[in-house]
């Protein structure tokens, strides 16, 4: 049964992980960009969501949308006003640029927001659904913040499958990932749909911060390790599929749990280090990653 | 004599600009030819380096460091300075930020001591930064005061110039340890987790002592790594070994997070001791109806009563500055700034020199009544003089339960 809640654990964590990354994987795939700003945007969506629901009572769930839409027109316009003027230069000039911007929203974040750790304290808690109730031989927990955040991010994830799937601007992103010039030729307008990815990779970071704001301490510094994270699931699942994302997401997040398990909780991280380095040398494109795409 | 302190000085004179200018002009010439004494004009500045971790993991606590920091600084500095002999000089502490990562502590350390050559120095935040930063301070023989070291092995290097105005670990788990023994006797398997970082991993080693002498059972003990984001499979093994007391500790993001996802897994106890965070107010704010019956220990309290002959006055008159400055109550690591301040202040001052062997040798003989406590230090420079106060948080507020003489309440079992 340890075994059974320690996968119920992971999965969970996978799902949130997944939330985190989708986006990060969508810039660096279509843009190649990496968007050191990811981590940034996820604790703003998380700060929007606190005040939201403190000071106007509006649930986390509910906000996601909004702190979607807030992130999207920023993101919007921090790629047409900024990385836009950089986006053909080598891949370092880009990540030094959103490193520096990131150093910037940090530091706004930190005046604006003080240091102090804060959390949204649901009222009332949604609790937890306890098997052991109906099932008196089944000793497992589940988290009702944690599966319902999940569920609305794999809904966000699901969103953003769609409309690559299914939409104008959807394809026009496919199409750009796949061969910028190519498309460019075939009439697509890539300033567009650079800022647009960008600006969506910005908005899934907003809705992930409304959502793990109920989980996770929020703090104006906390991108970094959501930022470590996005990272390492990208090479994990594969850049900029969103079923990369998910699959990276799913997989780190039960990796960490067993690893932690297994190894104990200071080295949670191990098992999923080691199996990070053996991809890298067998499979370097990621467990869903296609070669040649990036 | 420094020119700038002399410059500022003048130009507090009223005057027309051309007094001003001719004023100026008449010091630097003065000055250069040296022919001014300190009779003359305000008194150079006292510098203390300090070397803080306002940015990142711990900047919160760097914050509120700096804040009893400042409050110290400005009160003295209100009242015309530090006697030093015959004369008052003011403060001047230099900050750096060494964005909470402690390679960076120690190199701002030295060049704290090396390019700002200041007279006196204050530690980084924790046991872990105070140690690797002291090494600098020894070097170059720079009395250095600790206000958060608590951990035995920071001073256990024979260092003559590390002072540090918190009790040793063992303070803090084993009046804790009495009380479970004495007011939970059903209490006999214990759980702790501790962060992998020295003063935490040390306290966790402290509490598996504690109970161990007094007859109880580890049930598990792990540590986790900083910046961990989830315990959940941590948490599910306690769980799994039902402890009756769970023993935390950490810092505030840490201990959010355990207490959260404890409820989270469903997790019960008779007593669950998390050390630090429940002293702050955030820990209140971002747990809720969680933080209820978490047990914790500290080394100051605004409940402590103490009469001090430092620039304070009193426990109580310090509570009451600091809300007037800050609008908000001081927890322990604002007051232990403010401790580290008033201890070499009365240091300096009955040693009547800033000359640093001196200093030393008045903070050697210690008795110092502050308002954190009455301050005298062991042979290797940590605090032996006062007794921790051990607390509960019930219906939101923190309750002392423990030493008798400031106690609020009894100790509350059971935390859901």
């Amino acid at each position: 049964m340890l075994y059974v809640q320690i996968l119920i654990n992971g999965i969970l964590l996978g799902g949130l992980y997944a939330c985190i990354a989708v986006g990060f994987s969508l810039v660096w795939g279509v843009l190649n960009v990496i968007n050191i700003l990811h981590g940034s945007f996820i604790v703003l969506g998380a700060y929007l969501a606190f005040f939201a629901y403190t000071k106007l009572d509006i649930h986390p769930y509910l906000f996601a949308p909004f702190a979607a839409l807030v992130l999207f027109i920023l993101g919007y316009a921090v790629q047409l006003t900024i990385i836009n003027r950089v986006i053909e230069a080598p891949v370092l000039v880009t990540l030094t640029t959103t490193f520096g911007l990131a150093l910037l929203l940090d530091n706004l974040m930190l005046v604006a927001f003080a240091a102090n750790f804060r959390k949204v304290s649901l009222k009332p808690p949604l609790g937890i659904i306890d098997l052991s109730d109906t099932f008196p031989s089944i000793d497992l927990i589940v988290p009702v913040d944690r599966l319902a955040s999940m569920l609305f991010a794999l809904l966000f994830v699901g969103l953003l499958y769609w409309l690559l799937r299914h939409t104008v601007v959807g394809r026009a992103i496919v199409a750009v990932r796949m061969d910028r010039y190519a498309a460019t030729l075939m009439g697509v307008d890539t300033t567009k749909v650079f800022a647009v990815t960008f600006a969506l990779g910005a908005a899934l970071a907003g809705a992930a911060g409304a959502l793990l704001s109920p989980i996770f301490p929020i703090s104006p510094l906390a991108g970094t390790t959501y930022l470590g994270k996005a990272f390492v699931i990208c090479v994990l699942g594969g850049l900029g599929s969103v079923s990369g994302a998910l699959v990276g997401g799913l997989v780190l997040g039960v990796l960490e749990s067993f690893g932690a398990l297994f190894f104990g909780p200071e080295h949670s991280l191990t098992l999923s280090f080691t199996v990070l380095i053996l991809l890298l040398i067998f499979r370097p494109n990621g467990i869903m990653g296609k070669r040649g795409f990036v | 004599m420094n020119f700038r302190t002399v410059r500022l000085g003048v130009l507090t004179l009223p005057g027309a600009t051309a007094l001003r200018v001719a004023a100026r002009a008449a010091v630097a010439a003065l000055t250069v030819s040296g022919i001014m004494t300190n009779g003359l004009a305000a008194e150079p500045a006292i510098r203390i380096g300090a070397p803080l971790p306002l940015t990142g993991a711990l900047s919160p606590e760097g914050v509120k460091l700096q804040q009893g920091y400042e409050l110290w600084k400005d009160t003295v500095n209100a009242a015309g300075g530090i006697a030093v002999g015959a004369v008052k000089r003011p403060i001047e502490i230099v900050y750096y930020d060494y964005q909470s990562v402690t390679p960076k502590a120690v190199q701002l350390a030295e060049k704290l001591a090396t390019d700002d050559k200041v007279d006196f120095m204050f530690s980084p935040f924790g046991s872990g930064a105070s140690k690797a930063a002291s090494t600098v301070s020894e070097r170059y023989g720079i009395p250095t005061l600790a206000p958060t070291a608590s951990s035995s092995e920071v001073y256990d290097q024979g260092y003559k110039n590390l002072f540090g105005t918190f009790t040793a670990n063992d303070t803090l788990s084993e009046p804790m340890a009495d009380i479970v023994k004495a007011r939970a006797p059903n209490v006999k398997r214990v759980a702790i987790l501790a962060r992998n970082d020295l003063y935490p991993l040390a306290l966790g080693q402290e509490f598996e002592k504690s109970s161990k002498k007094r007859g109880l059972e580890i049930v598990y003990f792990e540590k986790y790594a900083i910046n961990t984001l989830d315990h959940a499979s941590a948490l599910t093994e306690i769980k799994a070994a039902k402890p009756d007391w769970i023993i935390a500790t950490g810092y505030i993001n840490d201990m959010i997070l355990i207490r959260k996802q404890m409820a989270d897994l469903g997790i019960k106890a008779q007593i669950v001791t998390m050390i630090n965070a429940p002293a702050y107010q955030e820990f209140i704010d971002a747990t809720g109806p969680l933080a209820d019956n978490v047990t914790s220990a500290t080394w100051w309290h605004p409940a402590v009563r103490y009469e001090s002959k430092d620039v304070f006055g009193s426990s109580v008159k310090y509570t009451e500055m600091f809300q007037k400055k800050f609008n908000a109550l001081p927890d322990f690591t604002n007051a232990t700034g403010s401790s580290v301040g008033v201890v070499l202040q009365m240091a300096i001052e009955r040693a009547g020199t800033v000359d640093r062997d001196k200093v030393r040798e008045t903070l050697v003989k210690g008795g110092f009544d502050t308002f954190f406590g009455p301050l005298s230090f062991n042979g290797v420079g940590q605090a032996i003089s006062y007794v921790p106060p051990v607390f509960q948080i019930q219906n939101g507020k923190p309750v002392v339960i423990y030493p008798d003489v400031i106690k609020g309440g009894d100790l509350k079992l059971g935390v859901r």
